[in-house]
């Protein structure tokens, strides 16, 4: 018995070469992109591109699809030398992360596709570091069948309006928000969104604003306009039902899919999952309140999902080409709109069949005002840190006075960092 | 002589790529200023340093709550193990399915078992509060600041639990029986019998699971990771939390390599003082 195994197993020993061998011989053929994406909820739609792609021109993408590690693999994967072809990553402050190792499309014909406003997020040095994947908007999502029973026909603007809302409905039994505060990028997005009117107002735009915070002349605490920010925040803890601090992404959607809770502050992204808990769901998409200036209520409007193309690799020109046909070729113009259902960065691409998709076009051409994710602008880290210390300030760790000091030396050690 | 050491060479090769070389790559890496993406480290002497001493408060309070956690979780996991392996090791009915029971979760990847109680907290609670009424369901477990200190341990007690209960059991099996009976006939009572004689007789058993448990709670990441994720606010982060945050969150890999070299020396320093302190009081029969 025990010779057989010995016997087995130096067979094995003495094959295993012969059969890797033989694999690589048939890996040398076609091309095969090596892809790193994030977004696991649009790993379907991603398969039906793939299949597409490969239908067209034989092409394969291997795509690995990441979503709370996405960066650290990403980073991992580069400094080891294992560049992916193709990657995902945010726009602004992430064209600079990654500037060692994406190439530039400036020169690319299909970059003249792409709306130019998408393509602010990516220039970086007069060159495109990226690819503006899709349009995203965020702001609050309300549930209209809730809104409807409940009596409420005029949409609030304002914080006072948010307010009365909430009251009323908590009044009548429905809880008004569900938080999402357990996810760290939750908060920033709910919360830049109340100053979202400041830089441009009172500072010289975003980028000024950014410049400004990160050569410290600027401090959070000497922006008068971040009462805003906690009084918005302070309300939908308020309104947030009786564990505030608990609610997470999936809270959020099944909550308002099923009508427990009238609204939620969250993007275009979280349509599906909401629409998958309850196909009939009516939803409607707010302008956002930044303090009480109605005029200035609007939504966060930008391309953040950038697709980047590695420099070095062998594949590149392989990649490029098919960039090239999501751009240009019926099914790729067609893909993020009809497949993704959400917003295409490229000209004259179809309107997708999603509430919020609709309800953010319509809201633009009512003319409330679409704002860039300027928090994006800040250096990397920042989402996160400054999340988790809007975290501890809706858990009532700190103050007000407390929590802008700690945002302002969060800010001020990354900043320097990144230098 | 020159052979023994022969023989070691592979090992010794193997050990020094796969772990000494990386250490001390990542000792240099420590006195670098490194985004872990540019192709170029700078050398900054010990500026990562001075900062971690003198001017990261957060990383500090990291440090405290590692502290505390290590703590309660040393206390509470030894204690309840050593009660239960008493229990399990006497003459109970279903002594082996409940040895089963309180192993199984130690099988679970603490990542899933984090995602798990995360759903028992939230969904769970307010189910059973729904059918039972008690106050005790509608804390907020993971959203309070007071309660989440007992949440986490509570949790990571629950997953390890099992491990212990196995080190003691087989420490009490190696206890000599005739010494137990001996002190039955000199008239002792059951609980001087388990310190004067138990007790000391498996204080190797003890030594292991201390150990086992101090690096443990100092090195916990992953249950606080899925269950937490630190929060709320930074109440819950742990230095290897913190770590993690500042290489791949913040992209600042030279200083988060400098944090850990300074976790390594306090786990080194730590259960050097911890084994030599219970080692001595070690007894042989």
């Amino acid at each position: 018995m025990k010779k057989m195994l010995f016997v087995l197993l130096a067979l094995l020993i003495v094959a295993s070469p012969l059969f890797a061998a033989g694999q690589q011989e048939k890996k040398d053929e076609p091309v095969t992109l090596n892809v790193l994406f994030y977004s696991p909820e649009l790993a379907e739609q991603y398969n039906d591109m793939v299949a597409e792609y490969k239908k067209a021109t034989g092409v394969t993408l291997d795509i690995t699809v990441l979503q709370t590690d996405y960066r650290s693999v990403l980073t991992s994967r580069l400094n080891s030398g294992d560049v992916p072809d193709i990657f995902m990553s945010s726009a602004y402050a992430d064209n600079s992360t990654y500037k060692d190792y994406v190439y530039d499309l400036s020169n690319e014909d299909f970059i003249k596709q792409i709306e130019p406003g998408a393509l602010q997020g990516v220039i970086s040095d007069g060159k495109v570091t990226g690819y503006p994947f899709l349009v995203q908007s965020h702001s609050f999502i309300y549930n209209k069948k809730v809104f409807r029973d409940n009596g409420i026909t005029t949409l609030p603007k304002t914080l006072a309006e948010f307010e009365a809302v909430a009251k009323k409905l908590q009044a009548n039994g429905v809880q008004p928000f569900a938080t999402g505060f357990k996810e760290f990028w939750v908060l920033p997005q709910t919360a830049w969104q109340a100053i979202a009117n400041v830089p441009t107002e009172n500072y010289g735009g975003y980028e000024k604003f950014t410049g400004m915070l990160n050569s410290g002349t600027l401090k959070f605490k000497d922006i008068p306009q971040m009462s805003q920010l906690f009084d918005l925040l302070d309300l939908i803890k308020k309104y947030g039902g009786p564990k505030p601090n608990e609610s997470d992404f999936n809270d959020q959607t099944s909550s308002l899919a099923t009508g427990k809770v009238a609204m939620i502050h969250q993007g275009n992204w979280a349509e599906d999952s909401i629409r998958k808990t309850n196909p009939e769901v009516e939803i409607g998409f707010l302008a956002g309140p930044t303090g009480n200036n109605a005029a200035t209520a609007g939504i966060m409007f930008d391309s953040n999902q950038t697709i980047r193309i590695a420099k070095d690799g062998k594949n590149r020109q392989a990649a490029l080409d098919w960039l090239r046909w999501l751009t240009t070729s019926e099914y790729g113009r067609n893909w993020i709109p009809g497949k993704v259902k959400q917003l295409s960065p490229i000209i004259g691409a179809a309107a997708p069949d999603s509430y919020i998709a609709k309800e953010t076009s319509a809201l633009l051409a009512s003319g409330a005002p679409g704002y860039p994710w300027f928090y994006q602008m800040f250096p990397t880290g920042t989402e996160q840190q400054l999340g988790a210390i809007l975290q501890g300030y809706c858990a009532g760790l700190t103050d007000r006075a407390q929590t802008l000091e700690a945002l302002d030396a969060a800010y001020a050690k990354i900043a320097k960092a990144a230098q | 002589m020159l052979v023994f050491l022969l023989f070691t060479l592979p090992a010794f090769a193997a050990i020094l790529v796969s772990v000494e070389i990386p250490f001390l790559m990542s000792v240099f890496s420590s006195f670098t200023k490194w985004n872990g993406l540019d192709k170029a480290q700078t050398f900054i002497g010990l500026e990562n340093y001075k900062e971690l001493f003198l001017d990261d408060l957060d990383m500090w309070k990291a440090f405290g709550f590692t502290l505390r956690l290590t703590l309660g979780s040393v206390l509470a996991v030894n204690l309840c193990a050593l009660l239960l392996a008493v229990l399990l090791d006497s003459d109970i009915k279903g002594k082996n399915v409940l040895r089963a029971a309180f192993y199984v979760p130690n099988i679970i990847s603490l990542i899933i078992i984090g995602y798990i109680w995360r759903f028992i907290f939230s969904a769970g609670f307010e189910s059973f509060y729904q059918k039972t009424g008690w106050g005790v369901f509608m804390l907020s477990w993971l959203g309070d600041v007071k309660i989440i200190y007992f949440s986490v341990l509570m949790v990571s007690l629950w997953h390890s639990l099992g491990f212990y209960l196995v080190v003691y059991i087989a420490g009490l099996q190696t206890v000599p029986r005739d010494l137990i009976e001996a002190s039955m006939i000199d008239g002792a009572s059951r609980v001087r019998q388990f310190f004067s004689i138990t007790l000391p007789l498996i204080m190797p058993s003890i030594t292991v699971c201390v150990f086992h448990s101090l690096s443990n709670g100092l090195k916990a990441f992953d249950v606080i990771f899925s269950l937490t994720n630190g929060g709320p606010g930074n109440t819950t982060t742990t230095i290897a939390l913190d770590i993690y945050r500042t290489a791949f969150v913040i992209n600042r890999f030279g200083y988060g390599t400098a944090k850990s070299v300074v976790l390594f020396l306090m786990i080194l320093i730590l259960s050097i003082i911890q084994v030599r302190v219970f080692k001595q009081r070690e007894v042989e029969v």
